[in-house]
């Protein structure tokens, strides 16, 4: 009785499944055999169930293997190694088995359709789209193994990288400005492979994820069909860009996750391992592709704790067991994150090793350790700074400028009718100038001459510097600074004869003496300048001086010692051999230094160094972008991005997701939110209108669908960077494929629990056209996402769907 | 028989009398109770009113919010990021205390010389106060246990911090006294819920929702306490949900009262405010140029107040055009030329924030002059129109052409140019009123324009950027390709065109409504303003539990230094972990399936639903602040200290019972009382050395190790 009725569900999904897959044939595929085939093999499916019904409990894998076809064969081996343990299981594994077979079948050819739809004319536009701009210019920088510094982390980059290296890349492009076509050197279809590669496998990771819950095949086939018709999704994969690896990892990763949740009951086995060790893993690659992985890493990391929570009340389990697994868990969820994270660095850090435009981001160790650039200068330099040596002191953190000074003095008096000391200027200079350097100097000896044996500073020594142009020494006192009241100036000491001392001691603080020891070293010393009579602190301010200071930035002292403006540290240096203030200064024009000895940084200290760097460093950021975006104006796709124009017709890739996607998409979300708010307040007063089975599934999908989508929206309410469509995409593929579960939950609520035909005729047809629609607006807007065919402004127009959509057009 | 009567008997007086030794023990506890509660009202008091007049001079904050008083007293109108509860509670007690209103409080350190200034202080001492009574009573409800009472309110009395914090007038005492007031309510409001209905049930709920409102019209943070109270409520409903023995209609009317009480009441309240605000401001102050010249027309003393002008905008007025951006000027040129080196060197072209006859301008058609003057057709400017606007006095046109922008480099350069009105075609602009129709006629003060520049096809903006000297440090104005820029927009304010008849401004009076939107729109974006600037030093939320630095409240001889006693906060830090580890160890051991005895279990959920409450509305006071992108200040930790300070003494009181229960009966009353009078002794002894930080300190800094305080700065950041 029961199978029959299984049976007839069977074939009611055969003939839907048919119908289905001829409505993507008609615009995808031409190739009939294909849909004849998932078809037969349905068929088969039905008729093997229906043996296994009969025998029911004790199936034979053998019979399993024979129905399937060669490429699901890996997929049964698993099964077979693990034979049903109670009833239950055994039942969901005749299930699974069917589902085994249309999977591959289903899951290639999304697949195949995924790759036609992101592969067609990969090549054009052959010019710079969007932030191909950035991410081009660093693949050529890998090629070119320059340094560059980038607030995103490196894998995405290094994959393109490396099949742009395989390609035959050198790198010699100039990425200058968007629209720019390439060169023909430039293998281009190399380049924007791998994204459109990972493009097209995240419809059948989303189709596998999505069997993965517990849903049926046609709707993991629904929720591919979605993201493979997003029009936001097939752009944002054509072209050299993040978020297609992003997804794909983090899908990935999430599905390993699910995976590994199977095996709930029996820990430590083979696949155990393996799906918790490669979730991990594809997660952490999510993260080293941008830091929005990480939200995914919660996601997964919120699955496997929820899990961790239910095994916790096994009575069956003694309390050692399950802390065994748990630390298991944590260890190789922290073990390989770590690993992987450090490797993809060390990777990073080993190809760049040469100097190139970003270097001053970093500090003067860090850019000494490159070949070129700093290091070609600093080499061979004396390390320990003692009497008489003459230096450059460059502010170490943040924006890189060089102690400097000059032979001008403050004005009298402020536009704010403040007076000034009207002593020499000292500023925080951006270039090399000779007027950075200064000579050390101890208070009580008078010449200015390195004698042997070295007098070398240490932490806690009182000095003074001397100005090497002007011979004035650094002062500060108890006027206000400039351009900030509230700290005191820094001047170089004129003697008026006014009854202003001069204060112009300054005690070293050394403060990274743990690591490199208590004398004062050239470069590697980090060292805080305090000035003795007040005890504050020399502090590059991050204000400019105006035309009177030649808009350099201003030099205060400060109350507040331990901030990172007030950190110096000494790049250049030589010791002063000439007493002559005349030979001094002609020494200090033509001085050139001779390489003998390279600075090199162990990998520790580059990583710790870049990741600071990264993780703090003040993002240049472009406001008022005119295509930036709000998160509000996201779900409802107010505005969409122009990526790229072609100089000579309309023609043109503009970010624009598929509008009935999108809109149905936030719909389903409100939807899904208030049926749960429904179904909950109806099973608080006792009233179960689900099915155990249905409420499961229905609450597993919204603790990682809806999870999912929160995780990866909500955050950007917070951040405070310009912010794009794009980043919306991670948050609405969980909601696409929330969608997807909600069709089925709706379809199945219809179905079983109202029983009611007609609701049910009505929702298959809305479905259908609903379907329809997708189609259909994502063939008229496909042409805005390959951007190869040339539009008239008409045409343009005609897709002006909104108001708020901005697309470029050419004027006659 | 009889002896059985008899056993009766004395069973019957057994039990009486044993009822009896429990009403008595009742009683007792009940004047127990009143004696402890007494007791911590009289500390209050004498602590907080100790020299509450000193020091006499302007503190810190005061000089903003006294000033606020002042100018509610005189009714001038203001601008301020916070919504006006508080100042005006401020402004009410001074007047009410004899304030005129007449002291300028114009920098921190001013003396106020027989200024009534007392009044003020006083008030929101007195609100300041409440604290400590309120936290006692709250723990109280929660626990029953006199003392985590005790504990948690002397936690909060011996701190300096809040001690310092409330003693002046600001906004901050006011704040904390209608946060505690919420969860008092709300807790109040929790055990009437088996009377559900009766009198004090609504009354507790109506009071809750007042405080609520309160909460919020005083600074926005007061939202945090409006979220606890929400899911407090949330939970609450979910159980009365629960209760299958009621039908589904009695949790609707719960519903609703909540509803009713909780959400209407508040935003009711919330708008009375601010209808009170806005009708006692009606004077022209320095808050005017923030608001739309709608808006200012409202306001006496206002140039636009009363002002009458012709509605529409004819071809030959001569109008003012401001930027409708918060604070924008208008526009503006005059006879001074672009210096060398930034575009072309055309005449100068800006906003500015003050009247002058510099910002008078012609609207003319963009391809004839204007007619004679006898001829009486007036065409009035539409939607869509070519213009060009002509500059009065030098009587140059608004110009743009592909230049850069002086500071705006993506924009172009707008400049004056032309001789006696004639230019070229890159003078032609074309008019949009956003939102209007096709042929719409433009209007003075309503409509909102955008004017794009016919060639370039790009917008006239005012970036707000302030340009160098060469300019007066007017603002600078360019022209934007960027369509969609919010400073693209402007409104014609003055308008004088004598054909056409005057309309009194007053058809263009806001409504009570768009006064209120308009108010929150500014507030909202003054308040996303406040960015710290590069290289200024900003306190981040994460010292602020640590107490790593103060702030200084009074500075030169007479100094008050706002820090926290640094045991009670430390201590609030260490227990607020040691709740954590109870709690999840708990939960994993309830999940494991361990039972407690039930008398354990009960006495445990109650404690951890308390601490729970309390560690919710620590967490809602406290995380949000990092993510927050603007200035921050130590003095925002102090909500979230009184909910961890409240926890503090829970958790400690709990610890103490549980552990004396393990120990023999003896030893476990001594060492219980021990601890307690440790701790107490404790707290108050540290309240004792760190209280020179409030009540003022005098003679040398403590980094000198001549000073008194030399030996309490145990941390080197602390200033005092």
């Amino acid at each position: 009785m029961e199978s029959e009725k299984r049976n007839k569900k069977i074939q009611s999904t055969m003939k839907s499944s048919r119908k289905y897959a001829k409505g993507k044939s008609n615009f995808i595929f031409e190739n009939k055999s294909c849909v004849e085939d998932v078809g037969r093999y349905l068929e088969k499916g039905a008729e093997c169930l229906k043996s296994k019904s009969d025998t029911h409990a004790d199936e034979s894998p053998a019979l399993q293997r024979d129905e399937g076809d060669g490429e699901s064969v890996p997929e049964m081996a698993v099964e077979d190694t693990y034979p049903a343990s109670s009833n239950m299981t055994c039942v969901s594994t005749v299930q699974r088995f069917h589902v085994n077979i249309e999977l591959d079948i289903m899951a290639v050819m999304l697949f195949l359709a995924g790759l036609a739809t992101r592969m067609y004319r990969l090549e054009e536009p052959r010019s710079i789209v969007f932030d191909e701009l950035h991410y081009g210019k660093y693949v050529s920088l890998y090629m070119k193994r320059t340094f560059f510094f980038d607030s995103h982390p490196p894998f995405g980059k290094q994959l393109i990288a490396a099949v742009a290296y395989l390609a035959g890349f050198d790198g010699q492009f100039k990425f200058d400005r968007i629209g720019s076509s390439y060169s023909e050197t430039v293998p281009l279809f190399a380049l924007r492979l791998v994204p459109a590669v990972c493009g097209s496998l995240i419809i059948p990771t989303t189709y596998h994820l999505m069997l993965e819950l517990g849903l049926t095949q046609w709707t993991a086939a629904l929720a591919g069909f979605l993201l493979l018709c997003d029009n936001a999704m097939l752009a944002q994969s054509r072209f050299i860009l993040m978020e297609s690896m992003l997804l794909l990892f983090a899908l990935f990763g999430l599905l390993c996750i699910l995976k590994f949740r199977r095996y709930h009951y029996h820990p430590y086995c083979l696949q155990w391992w393996l799906w918790l060790s490669l979730g991990a893993a594809s997660l952490t690659c999510a993260l080293c592709v941008k830091y929005v992985g990480f939200f995914s890493c919660c996601l997964g990391a919120s699955v496997v704790g929820r899990d961790c929570w239910r095994l916790l009340s096994d009575r069956r389990l003694s309390d050692g067991a399950i802390l065994c697994q748990l630390l298991t868990r944590l260890l190789v969820l922290t073990a390989i994150p770590t690993a992987i994270y450090l490797t993809i660095f060390y990777i990073h850090l080993a190809v760049l090793s040469r100097a190139g435009p970003h270097d001053s981001v970093m500090t003067s160790a860090f850019q000494a350790s490159l070949e070129g650039g700093l290091a070609s200068i600093t080499r061979g330099q004396p390390l320990e700074i003692a009497h008489g040596s003459q230096i450059t002191l460059r502010h170490s953190h943040g924006r890189t400028c060089w102690l400097h000074s000059h032979a001008h003095v403050y004005p009298i008096r402020y536009p704010d009718k403040r007076g000034s000391s009207h002593q020499q200027q000292v500023t925080c200079y951006s270039f090399k100038d000779v007027n950075n350097w200064w000579i050390v100097k101890r208070p009580q000896r008078n010449d200015l001459v390195v004698s042997q044996p070295v007098d070398a500073i240490r932490h806690g020594d009182v000095i003074q510097l001397v100005h090497g142009m002007t011979s004035r020494a650094l002062n500060s006192h108890d006027v206000a600074a400039a351009m900030s009241p509230q700290n005191q100036e820094v001047s170089c000491y004129i003697d008026y004869n006014v009854s202003m001392p001069a204060q112009n001691l300054w005690r070293v603080d050394i403060i990274n003496r743990d690591q490199v020891g208590d004398i004062w070293h050239t470069i590697e010393s980090l060292v805080r300048l305090v000035h003795v009579n007040s005890s504050q602190a020399l502090k590059f301010s991050g204000r400019q001086l105006p035309d009177w200071g030649f808009n350099q930035h201003e030099v205060v002292t400060d109350r507040i010692l331990h901030q990172d403006d007030t950190v110096w540290n000494v790049e250049e240096h030589r010791y002063t051999k000439n007493e002559d203030q005349k030979d001094r200064e002609r020494e200090l024009v033509n001085a050139e230094m001779i390489p003998l000895r390279p600075t090199s940084l162990s990998f520790w200290e580059k990583f710790l160094e870049l990741q600071y760097k990264m993780l703090f460093a003040n993002q240049e950021n472009v406001q008022n972008h005119m295509y930036s975006s709000e998160p509000l104006e996201w779900p409802f796709m107010a505005r969409g991005i122009a990526y790229w124009v072609s100089p000579h017709s309309n023609a043109q890739v503009h970010l624009l997701g598929n509008l009935v996607v999108w809109l149905s998409g936030s719909v389903s979300l409100i939807l899904y939110s208030i049926l749960l708010t429904f179904y909950l307040i109806r099973r608080r007063r006792h009233c179960y209108d689900l099915t155990p089975d249905t409420w499961y599934r229905f609450v597993v999908v919204g603790e990682v669908l809806l999870l999912g989508f929160l995780f990866h929206y909500v955050p950007y309410f917070f951040v405070e960077r310009t912010l794009f469509l794009h980043h919306y995409l991670p948050a609405f593929t969980f909601k696409v494929l929330l969608m997807a579960a909600l069709v089925e939950h709706l379809h199945h609520v219809f179905c079983e629990t109202l029983s009611w035909r007609l609701g049910l005729a009505v929702f298959k047809l809305l479905a259908g056209a609903w379907l329809v629609a997708v189609l259909v607006v994502f063939r008229r807007f496909s042409v805005l996402s390959y951007g190869t065919i040339p539009l008239s402004a008409a045409d343009i127009l005609r897709l002006r769907w909104r108001d708020s959509w901005d697309f470029i057009l050419h004027r006659q | 028989m009889e002896n059985c009567q008899k056993i009766n008997e004395v069973t019957k007086n057994v039990k009486k009398s044993r009822v009896g030794l429990e009403e008595n023990k009742e009683r007792n506890n009940q004047t127990y109770w009143w004696l402890v509660f007494g007791a911590v009202l009289l500390l209050t008091a004498w602590s907080r009113f100790h020299k509450v007049s000193e020091p006499d001079h302007v503190c810190w904050d005061e000089t903003h919010f006294g000033k606020m008083g002042s100018w509610y007293i005189n009714r001038t109108f203001f601008f301020d990021v916070h919504p006006p509860l508080g100042k005006m509670l401020i402004a009410l007690s001074g007047y009410l205390t004899g304030y005129d209103g007449r002291f300028a409080f114009e920098k921190p350190g001013d003396k106020y010389e027989g200024v009534n200034y007392v009044g003020m202080r006083v008030f929101c001492t007195l609100l300041g106060a409440c604290i400590v009574p309120f936290a006692f009573i709250i723990v109280w409800e929660m626990t029953h246990s006199l003392t985590a009472s005790t504990l948690s309110a002397s936690f909060i009395l011996c701190d300096v911090g809040i001690l310092t914090l409330t003693q002046y007038i600001l906004l901050d005492p006011i704040l904390l006294f209608f946060v505690m007031g919420s969860v008092l309510g709300m807790v109040k409001f929790h055990s009437c819920k088996d009377r559900a209905f009766s009198f004090s049930w609504w009354a507790w709920l109506v009071f809750t929702g007042i405080m609520i409102a309160s909460a919020i019209s005083v600074k926005f943070v007061g939202l945090f306490v409006v979220i606890l109270v929400g899911t407090h409520t949330a939970a609450d409903l979910w159980d009365v949900l629960g209760d299958l023995s009621k039908p589904i209609s009695y949790t609707l009317r719960h519903f609703l009262a909540r509803a009713v009480c909780l959400i209407f009441l508040p935003a009711l309240l919330y708008v009375i405010f601010f209808y009170i605000h806005l009708v006692v401001l009606n004077r022209s102050g320095n808050g005017d140029g923030f608001y739309s010249s709608a808006f200012q027309s409202q306001l006496e003393g206002n140039s636009l107040y009363n002002a009458s002008m012709p509605r529409e905008v004819a071809y030959g007025a001569v109008i003012t055009l401001k930027n409708h951006r918060t604070g924008g000027g208008y526009l503006h040129s005059h006879w001074h030329l672009y210096p060398e080196g930034v575009g072309a060197r055309q005449q100068q072209v800006t906003t500015y924030t003050h009247k002058d006859d510099n910002n008078l301008f012609i609207v003319k058609k963009y391809n004839s002059e204007l007619m004679d003057d006898d001829d009486d057709a007036v065409e009035i400017v539409k939607n869509g129109d070519l213009i060009r606007l002509e500059h009065v006095t030098t009587r140059r046109n608004i110009h743009s052409h592909k230049e850069m922008a002086p500071i705006s480099k993506k924009h172009y350069q707008v400049t004056g140019y032309g001789e006696n009105g004639t230019g070229d075609a890159n003078d032609v602009w074309k008019v949009l009123i956003v939102d209007g129709k096709e042929d719409e006629s433009v209007t003075t003060v309503s409509s909102k324009l955008k004017f794009i520049h016919y060639l370039q096809h790009c917008v006239l903006t005012s970036s707000g950027k302030q340009l160098p000297k060469w300019a007066y440090e007017q603002q600078e104005v360019s022209c934007n390709s960027n369509m969609r820029d919010k400073n693209a927009l402007w409104n014609v304010e003055d308008n004088i065109f004598p054909k056409l008849p005057n309309v009194s401004f007053a058809v263009y009076a806001p409504s009570f409504l768009e006064r209120f939107f308009e108010s929150h729109a500014v507030m909202f974006q003054g308040n996303s303003g406040l960015k710290p600037k590069e290289g200024e030093v900003t306190s981040r939320p994460w010292q602020w539990p640590v107490n790593y630095r103060g702030q200084f409240f009074s500075g030169n001889s007479y100094r008050i230094y706002l820090l926290g006693n640094p045991v009670i906060w430390w201590g609030n830090l260490v227990f607020l972990a040691i709740f954590l580890i109870i709690f999840a160890y708990n939960s994993v051991r309830e999940q494991r399936g361990y039972l407690d005895p039930p008398s354990v279990k009960e006495s445990k959920h109650r404690v951890f639903s308390a601490c729970g409450w309390l560690f919710l509305g620590w967490a809602l006071h406290y995380v949000p602040f990092w993510a927050m992108g603007r200035v921050l200040y130590f003095h925002h930790y102090f909500p979230a200290l009184l909910f961890s300070s409240m926890l503090t003494g829970i958790i400690l009181n709990y610890m103490l019972d549980s552990i004396s229960r393990l120990l023999p009966k003896r030893m476990a009353n001594g060492m219980y009382h021990w601890f307690i009078g440790v701790i107490f002794s404790a707290t108050v002894y540290s309240f004792y050395l760190f209280s020179p930080l409030a009540y003022g300190m005098s003679g040398p800094s403590a980094s000198d190790p001549n000073s008194t305080m030399y030996g309490l700065r145990w941390i080197e950041s602390w200033e005092f």
